[in-house]
Parts: structure tokens; C-alpha cells; sequence
């Protein structure tokens, strides 16, 4: 009750003064393993939004396997000992089996991809291309993969919570770290300890093959497909130098035809060992009785023989700008990026509020941009604060009549402004009112708050959540000139210029924003 | 909201003899025994307030966070407006927001929302329009005042409908970009044929709409008597009907007219193949839709259906076609069915997936498989078991917030469904057999209805699997064979001859 009282005393203070925003309780606690839990118990519907990470992701692959901790978050769903088959003994040697078929098969596949780079056949897919032996081992393989269908469960793991009300069960991977969450009813919270403590335990990478395939699938649907995926992808690999940041999340397509089966197993060995993971629950549970249920079941989990260290290869510092143009099926457009923090660095709350200046309707990105000038129809500005790095980008859509470097040269100007003149005393207490009010907002979700602890968590320490909003509260005028002069440098900068390219379909005339005839540079 | 009791202990003994592994915990989830969970729904008319103007209103005051929400539906949309007015009717509701009002200027009105960091928004779909504000409990005077101010009072800046229409006209342009986009529009041209639903704007339709035309649609539609509210958050129940009533009282300038009746699409589709060829960007991906008209929300199958759906496609993981398609065969990322019931009129059936050129006449014939083995045998127990305690299951989750509750009655009541529906729903789940499954997929699947549209890279999809040589689109077609669909003028929408 006092609680109550206190906050909204302290809310009715909101426009008057920089004050501490809502604070996120979370009671916290570790297994002798080393697995943390982070807990907010809460009243309201009989649900509990339950979620798990382990604190790595793509950033921590290496060339050759990029794109293994997603296609190994997707194995996580295929089952265990218990779950997912009939036979585990058989199962297992089946899946030898298959890997050493699969072996022999790449090799031969090998002898094709040689015979592609010389030149002396154009598709190393295409059946006639093969050798005998080639086609036999596929022959078997296929066989064998019959044989084991006849002892798998289909997703059982799926169906298990499905039938218990478990919803929005999915997985997520990023550079940083790979998430796995759903929802389940609170009398059956029971299930998720059990469940997901079984597919650490003992994990069965069934179905790899296939499943590989559909990896292939996700990547075609999400890069290739899309107007601008891969222009996105080389512009990626192009801002990071060194960094691991440099290389996407779902890997290059060379890799993901190659990894194996041992590749995944071995990224699971090293990066989900329980000390490795931390597990954050919200909803409508009693604290004891889930304390109780973690050491029953994650207790079990053997704690790793060391955690793995810090990735070594850290981005160089550029020297040069860079600059890429483009052309894809989209509306013509420019992007602005610099390489600045990482997460929860001294610069990142200036810089966060910098970009809420520059950012929404009332931004001075909309007004300069769209409603003054009208050289852009959207623009907007963002902070991607990484673990290890980070980086500042703003970018604008062209408007009908103008080219994308006349929104390159508008977004710079407002850039430049930003490092010469104090912002406004109105329009960073806009920014900072949001952001308390945005505090109050972010609770309301309670699966939302889970992966926000999770994420938090990932990146450094959950505990951020709070400092966070006391640190936004502190920015002060000066502070935002000087990351500005900082990172917005001539050197620090990557260019993007995407002009639009004509698809198929009937003639048409002149369109805004064409790329004129000759390259422009 | 309340604080319910939902656990009942289990009952004594029933724990008896649960099989334990070595280390002691239950060797399958199977042996796990769960404290029973009753939950009823809340009812409506504990929420429910009829307002001085005639119109609803559902509060729901829930006071875990200083947080106040207030929205409100009313029948007014496109399906009102001719052809040549295509983009009227959302630009009516977007420049509602972004147009100030008659004493406050589009920038100190935009301003002084971003200061009290008070969410406001305003939209006009195809058969409804809508408006909601999101404040901090200490500003709902500021925030309610300008909320009301912009629906009683819109401004219609015309810098600001120029601004929007020159951002409208780029997009017009980009819209045979995206395979997904090209898709749904052909797709449902296909289903729905000439009806609102499919109409489009032109160049010259969004350069018709003026600032007189969006007050005249304005004046005609926005009636607080006809407005149907849903109010949730950290509020006095009595103290929020007093404002709702002041600000809805003195009888807002308006020239309301009838609504009218929202048109049935009376379309027969015609069966068959059709492909859209869009190979500009080298992607071995294509897209693909089967589908055919289904049946409205008030049909007494709907349950079994819903059923019935879930176990073909819309289960996700644990559904027929995603077991098919993407788990055995790796053709797909996403593949799923999904049989929407409408709420007007009949709603649609359509399955689909993404995949390889090569492989995507093997995905469909295999969702066709699906779609008849549903006709022909009966789902096992373990699949409607599924499927039926899902539904049961997350149940309350419907209900989880303030928010939800207020929003689900409100809309129950402005589309006109039946009272007792949330409260039967678990048990009209709970009734079905699968016989009923069974029927459901003989009265309700079509597979000789099939519309089949193919949007990618036409000629690799023909050409086919050769490791999978017994699969073609050829054979799918059936007698008219594979009919072209050409990408219509993004501006003018005037498709050119085949």
C-alpha cells in the first residue's frame, strides 16, 4: 500500500523535475551450478511468461560454421533421449550412420564444387552432374532416413506443450546471444521446468539434415527474397572490419550447406553449460515453490569446465569512410552509419537521447527533413549498443523529386548540428518524459518484461533495466554536443545510396529517384 | 482486475505411482501431475455502461500501473466509398491524428502530445474506424482533451495531406516489389473479385482526396452516439463515465448519415492455377496460396472447423501441413493453413509456403494430399486431443489484461456476436469429435474449389524437382492448364493484356 502511495506521489512529480522512473523488482538467485534465475512473481491472468538464454550468439561462431548457433537453436526443438522417438539406442546409431553417409556424400560433393570453379559445370545440385557412387550414397541415405522415420515422434517436443496450453513457444537468435520462450498456464509451470531442463540434458540432433534445409528456407524468405536483403547483408559485412559483427546471424549460405551435425553439438558442449545460462520467469507464482521446482530439475545440469572467454577479434578502428551504392527493387533511400559503443557504455544514454531527439513526429529529423525542406518523406534515427561494440545509424526515404545523396547531405547537416549547438531545454525534457512514461509502459506486458530481464542479462547484467532510466534522467545539453563531435567524424563513417532499380512489369516513364543513366560516381 | 483463486489441490492419492527416473524426477511430462486450474471469464455486464449520447462503453479499471487507455470503434470505412475514391477513407483517419484541430496547429498539437507523452492514434479501415489515447493517469485531463478536441474538431492541415499524399504515391509505385504483397492482392482478387475488399488506389484516386472531401467524410461518419468505447487502466469507473459524457455532450457539428450494410462479396471464384512471373531479383524462392471461400462466424460449425483447421495448418508445429512440408521434407520455413471465419459474410480458407523454385509443385501437391486426407480419414485422439486442449487451455489468456477485456466486449458488441459466446466457447471445444472433424472437412474443404496462385519465378517452378521428377505444376492445373496472371501498372493499376 505504501508502495502504492509512493509512487504516485513521485508520478505527480513527472513534468516538474528529473526524478527515478519505475523500478523493476526481480528477485534473483543462482543454482550451484551456476545457472541464475530471475524471478518477478506478479499477480493477474494464471500465466507465467517463461524464458531461458544462453549469453551467446552468432558473434562467437567462426568462419566455416557461421550460422550454427541459429541452425542450433532450430535443433533444440527435435527432442532428446525421452522425447521425440521410440527407440533412443536405435535412433542414435541411425544418426551415426547418416552422419558418416553424409560425410562421404560432401566429398563427393567436394569433387563437384572443384569442377564449378574451373568452370567445367555450372550447377553442382543438378543430378546429372553426379557419379555413380555419388548417387548411391544418396540412394541409402534416403533409405536410412525412411528407417529412422518409422522410430520418431513427430515434434513431440511441440505437441507436449501444445496440448498443455503452452503458447508463443519460439526462439530466438542474435549476434549477442540466443533466447527460447513461451507462455504456459501457471498450474503447469511444473511442465516447463521439466521440459526444458530435459532438452539440456540430454539433446538428440534428429532431423538434422532436413532441418538444415529449412535454415536454407528461412534464409532465402528473410535476405534473398526481400527488395533489399542482401544490399542490408553487404553493408553489414562491409561497417565491421574485424569485428565477428561483420557476418549475418543466419550464415553464409557456403556454411550452412556444410555444417555438421558434430559442429552444432559441439557449439551446444561449449555455450550451454548451465553456468552459461540464465533463466527469468514473470507471472502468477509463489517465489519458494518455483526455487524448489529449478533445483529439482536444472540441479541436474552439470556446470561446464570453464566459461568460454570474451571473443577475441574486435573491430578495428576505420580509417576511411566507406560508402555503398546500391539498387533494389525499393524506394530510393540513405543511411548514415558510425561506429560508436557497446552496451550500457558511459557515451550510450547521450547517444540513445541524441536519436529520441532526432526520432518521431516531433523529431528535428521529421520537421527538417519532411516538413521543411520535404527532400525526404520518413527519416528517423537509432543506437545499436552491442556487447562488444556498437554502433549509430540515421537514415531517410528519398521523396518523389529528390536523390538519395540530397537526403544524405540533409541528414548530415542536422548531425553537424547536433555536435555545434546545445539541444533545446523543452525538447530534452520531451525526450526524458517519454522515457519515464516508457518505464510505466514496458511493464504492462509481462512476456515483453521476461525477454527485456533476458536481454538485458545477455548483454551485461539485468540490473541495467533500473540504471537505465536514472542514467537517461542525467543526460545533460553538453553531453549530447560532445558524443556528437566524437563519433560523427568524417573517417568514422559508412555510407549507404539505395537508388531504385525497376522490376518486371509494364513500361513505365520517368520515376523519382532512378538512378540517372551512368553511375553517378 | 480481481485477484481469482485458481488452484484447487489435487485431489489425495492421485499422485500415487508416477513413474520416476534415475534421478528421481518423472521419466516423461505424461507422468507429471497438475493442480487443476478453474477459471471463469468475466462477464461483460459487470463492465458494461450505456452513455448520455446512446453509445457503449466498456471500463475496466485496473490499477497495477499509472497508465490510463481509452479507445473507441464505429462503423465507417471504405466499403462506404466508390471505386474512384479508393484511399479516402485511411487517409480520413490518419489525417484525423496528423492534421491538428480547428484551435490547435498539427505541430503544437503533435508537440504537446510528445511532451506529456500521451499516445494518440486514429485510423479508418475497410468496414470500421477507430481512435485510442494512452496517457500517464496524471495527465488524463490534457490528454482526453485533446483527444476529443481532434475527433469533434480535425483540423485537415493541407500541408500535412500534401506530405502524406507525395509518401502514398512513392509507395503506390513499390507495390509489385514484394512477392508476399503481389500474393495477398492477386490472391484475393482472385477469391473476392469485384468488392471493396479488393479495390485499390489508383495515382488518380489519391490525387482526389482534398481537404473538403475528408471533412465530408468526417462530418457523415464521426457520431458519438455512434461510437462503441473500451476504457482500461488506473481510473475511477464513475469518475471516467462523467468525462466520457462531457466530452461526447453538446451535440458535435455533424451531418451524420446511415452507415449502410457492409456489401457480401457474391464472386464465384474459378478454380485452378494461376501464376504471376516475377523473376527480377534471381531469388530461388517462390511463393505459393491455396485456397476457396469458406464460411461466416455465426455458422454452427465454426467450432468444428476451427478444429478441424488446427489440425490440417493452423496448429503450427503440431499441425499435418507443417509437419509435411517443412519437418519431414525441409521445403519450407513457413507452411500453415489458416480457415478465418468472416464476420459479414463468408470469410476465406487458404493454405500456403514458401520454397525453392524446384520444390514448390511438391509442397503444394503435398498440402493438396493433406487437405483430402482430412475428407477421407478420421485425426487420430491424440491429434484432436491436441488441437481441443489447446484451445481449452489458453483460454483465459484472452482475457489477461484490462485492456483485453475491455477491447474483446466492446468489439463483441460493435460487430453484434452472440452474449454467451466466450462463455460456451470452452465448452463448444470440449464437443467436438472427430466425426465432427470428419464432417467438418467434408462440408468444408473444396479441394476441386482450389484457387492455386504461384507468385516467383514462373518458368524454374514448371520445370520442377528433377529429384522429385512425379511432381508437377502441369498436373495441378487440370484441364484449363496454367493461366498467367501479368503484374498490373503499380499507378494506375490496369493490368495489360495476357
Amino acid at each position: 500500500m505504501l508502495h502504492r502511495i509512493l509512487r504516485s506521489l513521485l508520478a505527480s512529480l513527472l513534468l516538474v523535475a528529473t526524478m527515478a522512473g519505475q523500478r523493476v523488482e526481480v528477485e534473483e538467485f543462482i543454482l550451484e551450478n551456476g545457472m541464475k534465475f530471475l524471478l518477478i512473481p506478479r499477480e493477474g491472468d494464471p500465466n507465467v511468461a517463461a524464458g531461458w538464454i544462453s549469453k551467446f550468439g552468432s558473434v562467437n561462431e567462426r568462419p566455416g560454421v557461421t550460422g550454427v548457433a541459429h541452425l542450433f537453436e532450430h535443433m533444440m526443438f527435435k527432442g532428446t533421449h525421452v522425447i521425440g522417438t521410440k527407440d533412443v539406442e536405435r535412433d542414435l546409431a541411425i544418426i551415426e550412420e547418416l552422419d558418416s553417409l553424409r560425410a562421404q556424400i560432401q566429398s563427393q560433393r567436394a569433387d563437384l564444387l572443384e569442377k564449378q570453379r574451373l568452370g567445367l559445370i555450372e550447377d553442382p545440385d543438378d543430378p546429372a552432374n553426379r557419379s555413380a557412387e555419388h548417387s548411391a550414397l544418396i540412394a541409402r541415405f534416403d533409405a536410412l532416413l525412411e528407417a529412422q522415420r518409422e522410430l520418431v515422434v513427430k515434434d513431440e517436443f511441440s505437441q507436449i506443450y501444445t496440448t498443455n496450453g503452452g503458447s508463443g513457444m519460439n526462439a530466438g537468435t542474435t549476434n549477442d546471444f540466443t533466447i527460447y520462450f513461451i507462455n504456459v498456464p501457471s498450474n503447469k509451470l511444473e511442465l516447463w521446468f521439466w521440459m526444458e531442463s530435459d532438452r539440456l540434458a540430454s539433446p538428440v540432433f534428429r532431423e538434422f539434415y532436413a532441418e538444415r534445409d529449412v535454415v536454407r528456407e528461412e534464409r532465402r524468405l528473410r535476405t534473398d527474397s526481400t527488395p533489399t536483403g542482401k544490399l542490408d547483408e553487404q553493408l553489414e559485412s562491409m561497417f565491421w572490419q574485424s569485428s565477428p559483427y561483420g557476418w549475418p546471424v543466419i550464415g553464409w549460405p557456403s556454411d550452412l550447406n556444410a555444417i555438421t551435425r558434430a559442429e552444432a553439438m559441439e557449439f551446444f558442449d561449449t555455450y550451454y553449460a548451465p553456468n552459461n545460462l540464465v533463466a527469468a520467469l514473470v507471472g502468477d507464482f509463489d517465489v519458494e515453490e518455483l526455487k524448489a521446482l529449478a533445483r529439482k530439475y536444472f540441479g541436474r545440469l552439470a556446470r561446464g569446465a570453464r566459461p568460454p572467454g570474451a571473443v577475441r577479434t574486435r573491430e578495428v578502428e576505420q580509417q576511411a569512410e566507406q560508402r555503398l551504392t546500391g539498387r533494389a527493387e525499393t524506394r530510393p533511400q540513405a543511411s548514415i552509419r558510425f561506429h560508436t559503443v557497446p552496451d550500457a557504455h558511459v557515451d550510450e544514454p547521450a547517444l540513445i537521447v541524441l536519436s529520441a531527439i532526432l526520432n518521431g513526429r516531433t523529431g528535428r529529423l521529421y520537421k527538417s527533413l519532411v516538413l521543411e525542406q520535404q527532400v525526404a518523406v520518413q527519416a528517423g534515427a537509432g543506437v545499436d549498443g552491442r556487447k562488444y561494440d556498437g554502433s549509430f545509424q540515421a537514415f531517410g526515404v528519398a521523396a518523389p523529386g529528390s536523390q538519395p545523396e540530397d537526403v544524405e547531405k540533409a541528414l548530415l547537416a542536422e548531425l553537424e548540428l547536433m555536435g555545434r549547438e546545445p539541444v533545446g531545454e523543452r525538447e530534452l525534457q520531451k525526450v526524458k518524459n517519454q522515457q519515464l512514461a516508457g518505464d510505466f509502459r514496458k511493464l504492462q506486458s509481462k512476456f515483453g518484461l521476461m525477454l527485456q530481464l533476458l536481454t538485458y542479462e545477455a548483454l551485461g547484467d539485468w540490473r541495467n533495466i533500473n540504471v537505465f532510466s536514472e542514467r537517461i534522467q542525467a543526460v545533460k545539453p553538453e553531453d549530447i554536443q560532445r558524443v556528437a563531435k566524437r563519433y560523427f567524424t568524417d573517417t568514422n563513417r559508412t555510407v549507404a545510396l539505395y537508388y531504385t532499380k525497376e522490376g518486371a512489369g509494364p513500361p513505365r516513364g520517368r520515376r523519382p529517384g532512378r538512378l540517372p543513366e551512368g553511375d553517378p560516381r | 482486475m480481481r485477484r481469482r483463486e485458481w488452484f484447487k489441490a489435487a485431489a489425495g492419492g492421485a499422485l500415487a505411482a508416477v513413474a520416476q527416473g534415475q534421478d528421481g524426477l518423472p521419466e516423461h511430462p505424461r507422468d507429471l501431475v497438475f493442480p487443476k486450474l478453474t477459471y471463469d471469464p468475466p462477464d461483460p455486464a459487470e463492465y458494461r455502461h450505456e452513455l448520455d449520447s446512446g453509445s457503449v462503453a466498456y471500463l475496466v479499471e485496473d490499477h497495477q500501473l499509472p497508465l490510463v487507455s481509452v479507445s473507441f470503434t464505429l462503423r465507417a470505412g471504405s466499403y462506404q466509398l466508390p471505386k474512384e475514391s479508393a484511399g479516402l477513407a485511411s487517409f480520413t483517419g490518419s489525417q484525423i491524428r496528423s492534421g491538428g484541430t480547428a484551435t490547435r496547429s498539427a505541430r503544437d498539437f503533435d508537440e504537446d502530445a510528445a511532451f506529456l507523452a500521451t499516445q494518440i492514434g486514429s485510423s479508418v479501415g475497410a468496414t470500421s474506424a477507430s481512435g485510442s489515447v494512452n496517457c500517464l493517469t496524471q495527465n488524463i485531463d490534457a490528454s482526453l482533451g485533446m483527444f476529443f478536441d481532434m475527433l469533434e474538431n480535425p483540423g485537415f492541415d493541407s500541408e500535412r495531406l500534401e506530405i502524406a499524399r507525395a509518401r502514398s504515391l512513392q509507395g503506390l509505385a513499390r507495390r509489385n516489389d514484394r512477392l508476399g504483397g503481389i500474393l495477398s492482392r492477386e490472391f484475393r482478387r482472385l477469391t473476392r473479385g469485384d468488392h471493396f475488399t479488393t479495390v485499390q488506389s489508383t495515382q488518380a484516386s489519391i490525387q482526389s482526396i482534398t481537404r473538403e472531401r475528408m471533412q465530408g467524410f468526417h462530418a457523415r461518419h464521426y457520431d458519438p452516439r455512434r461510437m462503441f468505447f473500451s476504457v482500461a487502466g488506473d481510473f475511477e469507473t464513475r469518475d471516467m463515465l462523467r468525462r466520457l459524457n462531457e466530452a461526447l455532450a453538446g451535440g458535435w457539428p455533424s451531418e451524420t448519415v446511415e452507415a449502410g450494410d457492409i456489401p457480401a462479396p457474391s464472386h464465384r471464384p474459378e478454380p485452378g492455377l494461376y501464376m504471376v512471373d516475377k523473376t527480377s531479383r534471381d531469388v530461388n524462392q517462390s511463393h505459393v496460396t491455396l485456397g476457396h471461400i469458406g464460411i461466416e462466424r455465426s455458422h454452427p460449425d465454426a467450432f468444428k472447423v476451427r478444429i478441424m483447421n488446427s489440425v490440417l495448418g493452423g496448429g503450427g508445429f503440431t499441425s499435418r501441413i507443417m509437419l509435411r512440408v517443412r519437418s519431414d521434407e525441409g521445403l519450407a520455413y513457413s507452411a500453415y493453413s489458416q480457415y478465418q471465419p468472416g464476420t459479414y459474410y463468408p470469410g476465406v480458407f487458404r493454405a500456403g509456403f514458401q520454397s525453392r523454385n524446384a520444390t514448390c509443385a511438391q509442397a503444394a501437391a503435398i498440402v493438396v494430399e493433406e487437405i483430402e486426407r482430412m475428407q477421407n480419414e478420421k485425426v487420430t485422439a491424440q491429434e484432436l486431443g491436441t488441437a481441443k486442449n489447446y484451445q481449452v487451455e489458453i483460454f483465459p489468456r484472452f482475457f489477461a489484461t484490462a485492456g483485453q477485456v475491455a477491447g474483446t466486449f466492446a468489439n463483441d458488441e460493435f460487430t453484434g456476436r452472440e452474449t454467451d459466446y466466450w462463455k460456451m466457447y470452452r465448452q463448444r471445444i470440449l464437443d467436438v469429435s472427430a466425426e465432427d472433424v470428419l464432417d467438418a472437412a467434408q462440408d468444408h474443404l473444396h479441394p476441386d474449389r482450389l484457387v492455386v496462385l504461384a507468385v516467383g519465378d514462373t518458368e524454374a517452378m514448371l520445370r520442377g524437382n528433377p529429384d522429385q521428377p512425379g511432381y508437377s505444376f502441369e498436373s495441378l492445373a487440370g484441364d484449363a492448364g496454367v493461366r498467367s496472371i501479368p503484374l498490373p501498372d503499380p499507378l494506375t493499376m490496369e493490368y495489360p493484356e495476357a
